[in-house]
Order: C-alpha cells, then sequence, then structure tokens
C-alpha cells in the first residue's frame, strides 16, 4: 500500500504565505462595484461604468497571471484581515474563526484565471451589447457584473467554507439581479425568482454542510481541514478497506455538500433554473450561466474532494446524477428551436459530465473540462448573442439561415463552428481530450454501475454532437434567410430604440452585424477554445496541463491516492494486478487500473476511448448533416435543405410520434415540479394564510381589549393619554421596585 | 481641565460648530442657510477623528470608569451621526426654502427654522458624547439632558402636521419624568455614598459590600436611576412614550431617536453599573443581586413586550419603536453579563459592538421609510407644507423591483435587525448571547432566543414584502422623495451592514478593547494603576 | 443594615434651619397679609390671576413670540452675571505665574464667547428689532 501524497503533504509541506498583492485580485472587481456606484450616485450616462469594470477586471486578471507565475505550484494562504472569533474555548470545535483570507493553490489558480480572463473580456463585449442601455441600466449592469466577479474570486479563493458560503450566496444574489435584469419583462423576472428559489434549496444543503463541517472537525479553514489528524485517519481508514470506521457525521458532510453543488451547477433535479435564468443578457448567460458561476459546485467537490473521499455514498450518487443531467438536458436540447436555450441545456448537459468526472475520481478530466467548456461555452453564447442582437432578439432556429454567408457575419460564424466542434468532441479539439478523459474513466473505475453510465455518456456525447450542429447548419449554413425579432417591442433585452434598424412596416430590416469590440471579443475567444486543446500536449503523461497543475492540489492529492481508496467500493473486490499500460507514465494511476481490470479490449481505456469517443461525436455531425445541413454540402445525400424552416428531420419526428414533442416540452418536468411542489405549497400558504388570520387578528383584539379593560379598571376618570403614560410609568416604578426589593431582602 | 480637554477635544468640536450653525441658518442667503448641513456634516467627522485621536491614558482615565470606552463610543457616535445628519438634511427647512425660493414668502429671521433643527442635533451629539465622558453624577445628568432637551422640539417642529407636536408633548412631560426619577436617584447615590463622583462611588460601594452589604439609601438611589434611565434606552415600565413618539414625528427625526437617547442611556447605565462593580453574586461576576434581578426583570419585560407588540403593527414606524424597545432589551443582557476577558464573553463589548450595529442598519431601515413620501405635498390648517413620508406597512409591497436601491435596502437592513447569520446583526447578536452563557444567565438568554425568534415574524414582512409582493394601489401612491441624501443614507446603511459584516472581526476587537483596558479583571495590574485606592481583591457579598 | 448612624444628625444642623428659614418666611409672609392687608374683594380680584392674562376664554390664544424671546435673552445675561460675579472675586487672588494660571482666563472667555453666540443669534432673529 503507497503511502497516499496527502499524508506526506501534511509532514512535510506547510501553508505558506502569499505576498500581500494577491488580495488585489478580488479587491480589484470590488473597487470597480465602489466606482460603477459612485457613476449610479452622480448619473452617470456615459459609458464609463464599463470601461472602469473592464480596467478593474482586466487589472484583476493580470495580477492573477502574475500570481500564476510567481506561486503556483505551492499552497499559499493570505489574510486581510480576521473576520470575525467567535471563540469560547480553546479546544476543538470552540474557536469559530473565519479570517477574510485566500488560499492560493493551483486549483483555485485554474479558476481564479479562466474566471478573471474571460470576466474581462466578455466585460468588452457587454460594453457594445448593452449600449443600448446607456444611461438607463447600463451602470446597474456593470455594477451587478463586478461584484459577480467579486463574488466568485472569493467563492474559489476563500480560505474557509464561510468565505466560500459568502461567495456563494453572493454570485446567486448577482445572478438573480441579472437574470432580472429586463425587471419590466414578466418572464425575466419569473425566471430570476425561479433561481432564486431553486438556489436556495441547495444553499441550505451547503450551509448544513458547512455547519456539520464545523461541528465534526471543528474548523472551516481548508489548510487546518485537509491536514487535520481526523480526516487524515479518515482516509487512512478507508485506504486501508476500513471504510465502516468513519463515523456517519463525517459521511453526511459531503452528502449536504453535494446538494449544494447540485443547486448551483444545475443539477437533476435542480436544474429547472439554468434554462429559464437565459432570459438575462447574453454576456450574463456566457459568464455566469455557462462559464463560471455554475462550475461553483465543481469547485466546491474539487476542493472538498479529501472529505467527498471519505463518504461512501456521495461520489457514486454524484457520478449517477451528472450522468442522467447529461443525458435528460441531452435530449431536451434536441428538440428545442430557441439556440439560446439549446445552449443553456447543453451546458446543463456538460455540467453533469464534469460531475460525473469528478465521481469518476478523476477530477484532472472534470476540471479539464471545466475549463475547456468555459471558453467554448462562452464562445458559443457569445456568438448566440451576436446573432440576437443582430436580428432584434431572433433566436429561432427556423427563422434564420445561412448567416455564413452574410457580409460581417464571417467572425461570428467561424467562432461558432469552433465551438461547435469543440462541444461535438470533434477529434484535436479541447473538448474532445477533455471529454475522452471522463468517458474513459467511466469505463474504467469500480463503482456501481458505472460502466453503464460510460455507455449512457458515449450515447450523450453523440446526441450532444448531433444538436450542436443542428444549430450550426440551420443557422450559419443553407440560404440567406431570415426573420426580424420583435425586439422592439421591448420582449428582449436590446433594440427597443429601433437599434437594428428594422422597419417592420415595409418589411425591410436590416440586420446589425457585430461592431469591432465584439467581433474582437468573438476572435480572441475563438482563438483561445483552439489553443485550449494544445493544453493536453503540454503535459501529456499528467493528462495534460490541467492534470500538471491538479497534482499540487489537495484535488489531486486524493486523486492519486484514490485508486486503492475505489476499491473499497468493488463489491467482488477482485483484483488481477497491474497491467502496466504505462504509455502516459502514471504508474499508479494504471496500477490502479489493473486493480480492477478495466482496460477495454485489453487495450489502454484513454486510447479505445479516442477512437469510440471520435466516432460517437462524427455520427452525431453527420447526423446532423443529414437532417439539417444545406443543400449541396457534401452531395445529393447529405445536406439538401433549401428553406430555413423546413428540413429532413421533420419527417423523422412525425414518425417519432408524441416523443418529439415531449422533449420540447422538456418532459414536462416544470409541469411536474408545479404539480406536486408549487400546487400543495400554495394550497398550504392558504391554510397558514386563514389560521395566521385568525390567530393574528384574534391576538389583536385581545392586546386591543387589555389594555382598555385594565385602563377603565385602574383609572376611572382618565381621560388624556399623557397622563395614563405618566401615571403607567410612574405605576411600573413602583411596583417593579417593590417587587425587586421584596424578592431580594 | 488641561487633562480633560485632552479627551473633550471632540465636544468641543461640536460646541463650536453648534455656534456657527446657529448664527448661519438665519443668514438671508439662501446659500449661506444651505451650508448648515454640511458644517454639521463635516463637523462630525471632525469630531469623529479627534476621539480616534484621543487615546486617554490611565491617569486619564481615572477620571472616568471605561477609559478606552470614550474613543470608541464617540468614533460611533461620529459616524452614525453623519449618516442621522444626512437623513435631517432639509426636513424642516425644505417647505420653507420652497416657499423663499419660489418667493411666496419673505425672508423672515422669526420664523426659519432651519439653523435651529441642526444647531439642536448637535447640541443632542454634544451631549451624547459628554455622556460618554462623564466623571461624575453631576456631569452625567446635566450630559443626559443636553442629549434630550433638543430632542423634545427636534420632534415638535419636525414636521408641520399637529400630530408632531402632540408626539413632542408627550415625549417632554414624560422625559422630565424620567429625569426626575433618575435624578431623585443620583441625589440619593450621593446620600447614600458622600460622593458624586464616579470613581468614589465605586470605592464606597466596594466597601459597603465588603461590609454589611449596600446601604438603603446608595441601594435606592441605583435602583431609582436605572429605573429612570429606563426611559432613555425605553425599557419597561418607561417605554410608553415610545411608539407615539415615533409615529409623530418626521421619519428622519424618529432616526435619531432610534439611535442617540438609546446610546445615551446605554453609556450611562454602563457608567453606573461600573461604578458598582461586577464582583459580587454566587459567581463573583455579577452585579449585586438586587440590581442583577431589577435589570433581569427589565430585560425581559422589555424584549418580549417589545417584540410581542411589534407583531401587531402595520405602521412600520411603530413596528420600528417596539423593535426598538426590544433592541434594549436585548441589550440590557450585555449589560447584566458584564466584562469578560474575552470579546464573547464580554456582555459590555458586545453592548459596544451591538449600538454600532443597530445604528447603522436602523438608520438605514428608517431612511428607507423617509425616502418614501406621497406623491403630493399638504398644507396643514397653518397653512405649512407638509410632506408626508411613508408608514403603513403597504407602502413597500414590490419595492424590490419598483426601486430597487430602496428595496434592497430595507431588506438587507431588516435581515440584519433579524439577526440572519452572516450579517453584522447576526454578529451583534451572538456575543450578547455568549457573554450571558458565560455570566451563567442561561435562563436569561433562552428568554432572547426565543424573543429573537418572535422578532423574525415582523421582521421578515420586511424582507418578504419589498421583495415578493407586488406592488399595491397603496405602494402606488409614494415616490422616492427629491432629497438625494435620504436614499444615499439608506444605501449607505445597507453597504455599512454589508462592510460591517465583512469587517466584523476588526470592529468587534476594537469594541472590545474599549472595554478592556479598566474592566479587565480586577486584580489586574492595570486596574490597580488606574484605582490606586481600590482593594485588590474585591469581596464577594456573603 | 444601614450606615447611617456613621453620620452625625448634627452634620444636618444647617440644613434644617434653612429649612426653618423657608417655612417661617413663607408662613410668615402669607400671615402678614392676612393680618395687614386691606380687604377689599371683587371680581377682577377674584380671578386667578389679577394682574396677568385672562383665564376665561380660547386656549390657543396666540401671543408675541417676541415675549418669550426677550425672556430668554434676558435669562442669558443673567446666568452669565451669576458666573461673572464669582470668577471677578476669585481672579485676583490667582497666583498669575502658576502653571495653568491662563486657563482662568481662557475658561471666562470661553463662556463670553458663548455669551457673544447667543447675543448673535438673537440679533440675527430680529429680538433686538423694536418695530
Amino acid at each position: 500500500m503507497m503511502i497516499s501524497p496527502l499524508l506526506a503533504a501534511a509532514d512535510t509541506a506547510g501553508v505558506g504565505v502569499a505576498p500581500a498583492w494577491v488580495l488585489a485580485i478580488p479587491f480589484l472587481p470590488m473597487l470597480a462595484v465602489v466606482l460603477t456606484t459612485l457613476c449610479a450616485i452622480s448619473k452617470n450616462k456615459t459609458k464609463l461604468p464599463a470601461w472602469i469594470t473592464v480596467g478593474c477586471l482586466a487589472g484583476s486578471f493580470v495580477v492573477t497571471m502574475l500570481a500564476f507565475m510567481t506561486l503556483s505550484g505551492e499552497t499559499n494562504t493570505v489574510t486581510a484581515w480576521r473576520w470575525f472569533d467567535l471563540s469560547w474555548g480553546d479546544g476543538v470545535g470552540q474557536q469559530m474563526v473565519a479570517n477574510l483570507g485566500f488560499y492560493i493553490d493551483n486549483l483555485s489558480l485554474l479558476w481564479m484565471m479562466f474566471v478573471t480572463g474571460l470576466a474581462t473580456l466578455i466585460a468588452i463585449y457587454a460594453s457594445e451589447y448593452m449600449e443600448h442601455d446607456v444611461g438607463k441600466g447600463y451602470t446597474r449592469f456593470f455594477f451587478a457584473f463586478a461584484l459577480f466577479v467579486f463574488s466568485m474570486l472569493c467563492l474559489v479563493m476563500g480560505d474557509n467554507l464561510l468565505l466560500l458560503y459568502l461567495g456563494w450566496e453572493g454570485v446567486g444574489l448577482c445572478s438573480y439581479l441579472l437574470i432580472g435584469y429586463f425587471y419590466k419583462k414578466p418572464e425575466a423576472v419569473a425566471a430570476a425568482k425561479k433561481a432564486f428559489i431553486v438556489n436556495r434549496i441547495g444553499d441550505l444543503g451547503l450551509a448544513i454542510g458547512v455547519m456539520l463541517t464545523f461541528v465534526h472537525f471543528g474548523t472551516l479553514e481548508y489548510a487546518e481541514l485537509f491536514n487535520s489528524a481526523q480526516l487524515q485517519g479518515y482516509i487512512a481508514a478507508v485506504q486501508e478497506g476500513r471504510a465502516g470506521d468513519v463515523p456517519l457525521m463525517a459521511q453526511l458532510i459531503a452528502v449536504f455538500l453535494m446538494i449544494g453543488a447540485f443547486g448551483k451547477s444545475a443539477q437533476f433535479p435542480l436544474y429547472v433554473w439554468l434554462p429559464d435564468a437565459m432570459e438575462g443578457p447574453t454576456p450574463v448567460s456566457a459568464l455566469i450561466h455557462a462559464a463560471t458561476m455554475v462550475t461553483a459546485g465543481l469547485y466546491l467537490i474539487a476542493r472538498m474532494l479529501p472529505v467527498f473521499l471519505v463518504s461512501e455514498w456521495a461520489l457514486p450518487v454524484v457520478a449517477w446524477v451528472g450522468t442522467i443531467t447529461a443525458l435528460l438536458a441531452a435530449t431536451i436540447g434536441m428538440a428545442q428551436f430557441d439556440i439560446k436555450r439549446i445552449m443553456a441545456y447543453s451546458t446543463v448537459s456538460q455540467l453533469g459530465y464534469m460531475f460525473a468526472g469528478l465521481a469518476f475520481l478523476t477530477s484532472t478530466g472534470g476540471v479539464f473540462h471545466v475549463v475547456t467548456h468555459a471558453f467554448f461555452k462562452a464562445l458559443l453564447f457569445l456568438c448566440c448573442g451576436a446573432v440576437m442582437h443582430g436580428f432584434a432578439g431572433q433566436l429561432d432556429l427556423r427563422k434564420l439561415s445561412g448567416l455564413w454567408h452574410m457580409k460581417g457575419w464571417r467572425i461570428v460564424s467561424v467562432g461558432m463552428l469552433i465551438g461547435c466542434l469543440n462541444l461535438a468532441g470533434v477529434p484535436f479539439t479541447a473538448g474532445y481530450f477533455s471529454k475522452d478523459m471522463i468517458l474513459a474513466e467511466a469505463f474504467v473505475t469500480p463503482g456501481y454501475g458505472y460502466s453503464l453510465l460510460g455507455w449512457v455518456l458515449l450515447l450523450t456525447a453523440g446526441m450532444t454532437a448531433y444538436y450542436t450542429f443542428r444549430v450550426f447548419f440551420r443557422v450559419f449554413t443553407g440560404p440567406v434567410q431570415f426573420e426580424a425579432g420583435d425586439e422592439h417591442h421591448g420582449s428582449d433585452d436590446h433594440g427597443q430604440d429601433g437599434h437594428a434598424h428594422e422597419d417592420h412596416a415595409q418589411g425591410h430590416f436590416h440586420p446589425h452585424a457585430p461592431g469591432i469590440r465584439i467581433n474582437a471579443v468573438l476572435a480572441t475567444l475563438s482563438v483561445l477554445a483552439v489553443l485550449a486543446a494544445g493544453l493536453y500536449f503540454v503535459s501529456p503523461d499528467k493528462h495534460g496541463w490541467v492534470g500538471d497543475m491538479l497534482e499540487e492540489s489537495t484535488a489531486h492529492n486524493v486523486y492519486t491516492a484514490d485508486h486503492s481508496a475505489a476499491a473499497m467500493f468493488v463489491i467482488d473486490g477482485d483484483t488481477h494486478g497491474a497491467h502496466g499500460h504505462d504509455d502516459h507514465g502514471h504508474a499508479d494511476d494504471h496500477a490502479a487500473h489493473g486493480a480492477h481490470g478495466g482496460s477495454i479490449l485489453g487495450m489502454d481505456p484513454h486510447k479505445v476511448m479516442y477512437y469510440v469517443s471520435a466516432v460517437f461525436g462524427l455520427t452525431g455531425i453527420l447526423i446532423a448533416a443529414w437532417a439539417h445541413g444545406p443543400k449541396g454540402l457534401v452531395s445529393g445525400f447529405i445536406g439538401g435543405r433549401v428553406e430555413a424552416g423546413k428540413c429532413r428531420m421533420d419527417g423523422v419526428a412525425a414518425k417519432l410520434g408524441p416523443i418529439p414533442r415531449w422533449a420540447e416540452n422538456k418532459w414536462y418536468v416544470d409541469e411536474f415540479y408545479h404539480f406536486i411542489l408549487v400546487r400543495p405549497l400554495r394550497v398550504c400558504s392558504h391554510i397558514f394564510h386563514m389560521i395566521d388570520k385568525l390567530l393574528v387578528d384574534g391576538l389583536v383584539n385581545l392586546f386591543g381589549y387589555l389594555p382598555r379593560l385594565l385602563g377603565r379598571g385602574a383609572q376611572p376618570g382618565q381621560s388624556g393619554v399623557l397622563h395614563g403614560y405618566a401615571l403607567s410609568m410612574a405605576g411600573g416604578v413602583g411596583v417593579i421596585l417593590f417587587i425587586v426589593v421584596m424578592v431580594t431582602l | 481641565m488641561a487633562e480633560k480637554l485632552a479627551y473633550l477635544w471632540p465636544e468641543v468640536t461640536l460646541f463650536l460648530a453648534t455656534c456657527a450653525v446657529m448664527v448661519i441658518g438665519l443668514s438671508p442667503s439662501a446659500a449661506v442657510r444651505r451650508l448648515c448641513p454640511l458644517i454639521s456634516g463635516l463637523s462630525l467627522a471632525a469630531a469623529g477623528i479627534f476621539a480616534i485621536g484621543t487615546t486617554p491614558t490611565l491617569a486619564d482615565g481615572a477620571e472616568g470608569l471605561m477609559p478606552g470606552m470614550l474613543p470608541y463610543a464617540k468614533a460611533i457616535i461620529a459616524a452614525v451621526g453623519i449618516l442621522i445628519v444626512m437623513l435631517l438634511a432639509g426636513t424642516v427647512d425644505r417647505g420653507e426654502e420652497e416657499e423663499l425660493a419660489a418667493g411666496v414668502r419673505k425672508f423672515d429671521p422669526l420664523r426659519l427654522t432651519s439653523g435651529e433643527f441642526y444647531a439642536f442635533f448637535l447640541f443632542s451629539l454634544t451631549g451624547l458624547m459628554l455622556t460618554a465622558s462623564a466623571d461624575s453624577l453631576i456631569w452625567l445628568f446635566l450630559a443626559l439632558e443636553l442629549t434630550s432637551l433638543p430632542t423634545y422640539v427636534m420632534v415638535t417642529i419636525s414636521t408641520a402636521r399637529s400630530r408632531a407636536k402632540e408626539a413632542g408633548v408627550k415625549y417632554f412631560f414624560l422625559g422630565a419624568l424620567g429625569a426626575a426619577i433618575f435624578l431623585y436617584g443620583f441625589a440619593l447615590i450621593y446620600g447614600g455614598t458622600g460622593s458624586v463622583h464616579l470613581g468614589e462611588i465605586h470605592h464606597q460601594i466596594t466597601l459597603q459590600m465588603a461590609g454589611d452589604g449596600l446601604n438603603g439609601i446608595t441601594l435606592a438611589g441605583l435602583l431609582i436611576s436605572i429605573l429612570g434611565i429606563g426611559f432613555k434606552i425605553a425599557a419597561v415600565p418607561m417605554h410608553y412614550y415610545t411608539a407615539d413618539v415615533y409615529q409623530g414625528a418626521a421619519t428622519p427625526v424618529t432616526a435619531m431617536l432610534a439611535f442617540v437617547p438609546k446610546t445615551a442611556g446605554f453609556l450611562a447605565l454602563i457608567l453606573l453599573c461600573s461604578a458598582i462593580g461586577w464582583h459580587y453574586g454566587e459567581t463573583g461576576h455579577a452585579l449585586p443581586d438586587t440590581i442583577r434581578l431589577l435589570l433581569w426583570v427589565m430585560a425581559v419585560l422589555t424584549m418580549t413586550l417589545g417584540n410581542v407588540l411589534a407583531i401587531l403593527q402595520t405602521s412600520m414606524k411603530r413596528m420600528l419603536a417596539y423593535s426598538s424597545i426590544a433592541h434594549s432589551g436585548y441589550m440590557l443582557v450585555g449589560i447584566i453579563a458584564g466584562p469578560g476577558a474575552t470579546f464573547t464573553e464580554s456582555g459590555i463589548s458586545a453592548v459596544l459592538f451591538y449600538l454600532l450595529t443597530y445604528g447603522v442598519m436602523s438608520t438605514g431601515a428608517f431612511a428607507v421609510i423617509a425616502s418614501l413620501e406621497r406623491t403630493h405635498a399638504e398644507r396643514t390648517q397653518t397653512g405649512e407644507l407638509a410632506y408626508d413620508e411613508a408608514d403603513s406597512i403597504e407602502a413597500i409591497r414590490g419595492l424590490a423591483r419598483a426601486k430597487p436601491l430602496l428595496g434592497w435596502s430595507m431588506v438587507i437592513c431588516a435581515l440584519s435587525m433579524l439577526g440572519f447569520p452572516l450579517t453584522v446583526g447576526f454578529f451583534g447578536k451572538l456575543p450578547l448571547f455568549t457573554s450571558g452563557i458565560a455570566a451563567g444567565e442561561l435562563p436569561l438568554v433562552i428568554v432572547l432566543g426565543i424573543n429573537s425568534a418572535i422578532a423574525a415574524f415582523y421582521y421578515l414582512r420586511l424582507v418578504s414584502y419589498p421583495l415578493f409582493d407586488e406592488a399595491g394601489d397603496e405602494a402606488g401612491g409614494f415616490i422616492t422623495t427629491p432629497m438625494r441624501t435620504r436614499p444615499a443614507v439608506a444605501a449607505i446603511g445597507a453597504v455599512g451592514v454589508l462592510a460591517m459584516t465583512v469587517f466584523a472581526g476588526p470592529l468587534m476587537g476594537l469594541a472590545h478593547d474599549a472595554v478592556q483596558p479598566k474592566l479587565h479583571d480586577s486584580d489586574a495590574p492595570i486596574a490597580d494603576e488606574a484605582m490606586p485606592t481600590e482593594e485588590a481583591e474585591p469581596v464577594a457579598a456573603k | 443594615m444601614t450606615t447611617l448612624a456613621a453620620t452625625e444628625l448634627a452634620d444636618y444642623f444647617p440644613l434644617i434651619v434653612i429649612i426653618m428659614m423657608a417655612v417661617t418666611f413663607s408662613v410668615a409672609n402669607v400671615a402678614l397679609t392676612l393680618l395687614l392687608g386691606p380687604k377689599r374683594d371683587g371680581k377682577v380680584k377674584s380671578i386667578a390671576y389679577e394682574s396677568g392674562m385672562n383665564p376665561i376664554g380660547t386656549a390657543r390664544k396666540r401671543f408675541n413670540v417676541r415675549f418669550y424671546l426677550i425672556a430668554m435673552v434676558f435669562l442669558v445675561f443673567d446666568v452669565e452675571v451669576i458666573f461673572l460675579y464669582p470668577w471677578a472675586v476669585t481672579f485676583p487672588n490667582v497666583d498669575r505665574l502658576a502653571p495653568g494660571a491662563s486657563e482662568w482666563l481662557i475658561r471666562i472667555l470661553f463662556f463670553l464667547f458663548t455669551t457673544v453666540v447667543a447675543y448673535l443669534y438673537g440679533y440675527r432673529k430680529g429680538v433686538f428689532k423694536f418695530d
């Protein structure tokens, strides 16, 4: 039995102190919050708030890169100040102390880099996208935007669970504010409320998890928690196969934290808020609801992986829920017509992959997918946003066609193509490498039905490829046809001022091609999404650059220790010994593969998966091309769509009966929730209201009646209120003095 | 004299500003008159800076019993005072100034009240700061009255409505009764101990307790003074005026009433109780039994009555008035618990910290109400313009959507007043609990817990109405006031709550340091230096 | 439990003298009026404030506010004089070379300053305008 690196880390690698300039990373966005507030107070009607935000976020990004260059590979904390200290003793569990401190290790650095980087780019994009709102909601938008980045950085960088919780609530609040940005639009308000309420359920889980952590481990600080003898003891126990020795409480912590993660990261059954959240402005969807905030749940699990590992149930549940979510969301995504909604469901689906990845004990795969997904999904959303911006809010893929051939839309189209290729997992894209890592691990990690999950995920990968390219083929290829949206009715976030130059009365509509800033951001993101694939080649023996990064953090330390730990989950416990597939040079990893005899067809699972998943992905694309491709794409067989609104899939769908309609209606999950949750609650609230009315009214009457009765009895002839008060006061003094003196003397 | 001056600079600053404001407030030029609130605010800021700058050494500290308390108390008074002065700006002179500007009325210094209003406010805050620095009963009495007298007038002139006059008269008469009661108590203390100096009183009480207990006159004096000071903090049985006066006054003045007299009362109570000393009772760290029992009864009655009555209110101002009674009850727990070695054990630092948090969050909540005014100003019988602020809770329905700034400020402040976890109100209330437990007052802490739960009923209305409800007809009748400082105060209050949540640690540290130097432990060397005459080992009663 | 025994009753002698003087003075005055005063009764004579305001009629009667203002300004100067006298009497005895002696002057100047402010305020308010 090898020594767990985590155990070793506890002895040797202390937690260092990061230099104070690291504090600039979260506080620069805070500065932006303050400055935009000042703009709001001074009723600034210019674009100043946008430039303030962009400047501060860019500064934050630069500092993050500096931190990456100087601090990566170490674990450091930096404390701004002691947040509060409510100790009531010196013992364990009596020191309720939290610092406003930040924990800089490779895991948090990874998140910090893509959060600040993407936030900067998207802020630039938004500065153009939100132009129509200058002087109205512009400042409010950037205020919430900067506040979001601050909260997200608190969440990611906090060196204790309380700060994470604060950031967690903060991002939830900003998400609520930004989804409901167009507060005059009823759907936006409803969506904001829905997001808020659904998230509350998850947050409750997180809150309980955090409390239990404190109760059980007596600390909330990561550094102390991970190095605590208690947790190390549990991990050792699990490694030695004594999983039963871990107390129930410690196992429950992971379960509650998991519920929190499911809420924030939109996993089944709490995923329903995310698609509705698309009512917010598109840059918000790109940043918050695709790239960053929704990965908070993954960060939580990756960060707390040592705690998750000692729980028998948490990770298997995560695996199942992640897979179910991935499949369910993909099926819904296939039947939607709103391109932004398709992207939303694909986000839910991809998040499912990442959760499954973490649960399959490949934190590298999960986190790698987080990073690559952040880039290409942000790119996809921003492209959708550009389309929406240009076509007055039109998002229906049946009403758009041939954008590739239109003037000024080439960058958007290329960006979209790159995003789609990544999402579909076409070989040699970043999405391909990260997804494969998860898929391969599904087949080799022992667990309850994990190979079944692997097949489901593979199938889902095919479906993903199909719906992704369905969007691309329909909107960007084929004949140039389009219908403008109804944005001038104020149904969406821009163009109320006739920004898109439509003139419906005469049937003329001129699409509004994106400007320099949007194009620049799209181009940058496209390049980054392409380059992201290179991350894999940086350090292939450790599963790419992300694996390299994670090796230094708690998420990975456990990963290398995991396979022996995971052995406890194997029901039969049968071991074949190491096969030694050592092509990547991570011996312990593959020794573990051998331990459960999980190679596929006698080959290294990762290698096999490269081929298998490529086949699934390309098949999906082919089907999409057959059904939705434009006439003359390859030959008469592939493609053949000549109109925006009609395709070969219509015939297939007709044969499938009601299933496509059910999928389009999201399998009626919302209606189901409404039926089993909202209705009964409403009935209950009516009952409570009645009780409330009777009880409170009764009380009111009682309280109204009593003083009058007392007054009449005690003070006959008193008419002035003032006299009454004075008498009561003097009397009260007398009575209390009398009682006190009588009792004590 | 000179050493006293060393820590009286904040008061001197405020007093000079008062003089200036009083005179220039009568200037015929509107531009000059408009400087009044600005000067008030700046002088408060200067006073705050002076307060932080004056670190009374122990030699100075021997004058008062809590030398460390001075800078902290004065700094929070200045900080919250700035918020309140922003809120007060324009309250009484708005109608006058508008009519003068429109030429409807001629400039008549005799009828103009702009200057006096700010001057009264500054007078009151001068008194408040003087209360903190009091070292004798006479000083304490004068300071308390200097705090209260101007508020009577401010209530009366705050709006043109006749209910303000009614409130003012009630407040004045009942205030006089309260003052009479504690003045009588002070006189008896003097009779029983032979001194008006708190240090000397402390010495005498220690001697008496070492003998056969407090003598009857001293005891009666202490009990009566505490009950009388109960008027300032609106504690049962001296709470009767609260709801009527809070409702009758214009909301900015109400916000002031919620902070200024309460702070004065608690500072006075802290001084008085530290003159008695927490060295008695069964644990040896409590007040003498009789006084403890009195405070105990007051605390329980005050918080329960305040909370129960607050539930029934539909008027926000009355609700907040009763809740302010309840908050006084909470803080009395800290007074009973007394100082301790750590922040969580020290009830006094808990009270000092709570005063700051309560000041900010209640001012924020009142500022929201003050920012909502009826769409049309009415004229009263006497022909003055009356701008009515929102009062019914219906007015804030759907506020978070209609006026996000105000709505969210209300939500944040209400959550904090409720003591919602991870707001500063929670951090404020927690040490009250822990210090109570540390002092062995478990039943009291349980009552406190139950009351915090009751309080959730009505505070959650202030959260859910703006956040989850649709605006009704009633809410439509209100607009955001054109006076820009009021919504700003609401926002600052909310931001302050958040900022104090973030900086809770350092602020708690300050509150703790405010108590630590003298009251750490009676046998600590510091205390011996401060009180050379004091017996090193205080003898527990019985 | 009382420690009153510690204080001699004799200490309170001056107090008793003052109380007795007060009682004697008032009793004597009333008695002298009754004995010496002429007894003329009438309608005006029997009303509550014989040389003040008419107590019957509306209570909301308006007074000229100057009535109070003058009274208050008088009060300011009254208080000023009360403080100035003892100061003026003690000041010649102060050792001018002793440390802190200048404070004697500063204190009274500060006090006079407050009076000046009160005067200025009254002036601005128009108290001294008799029209």
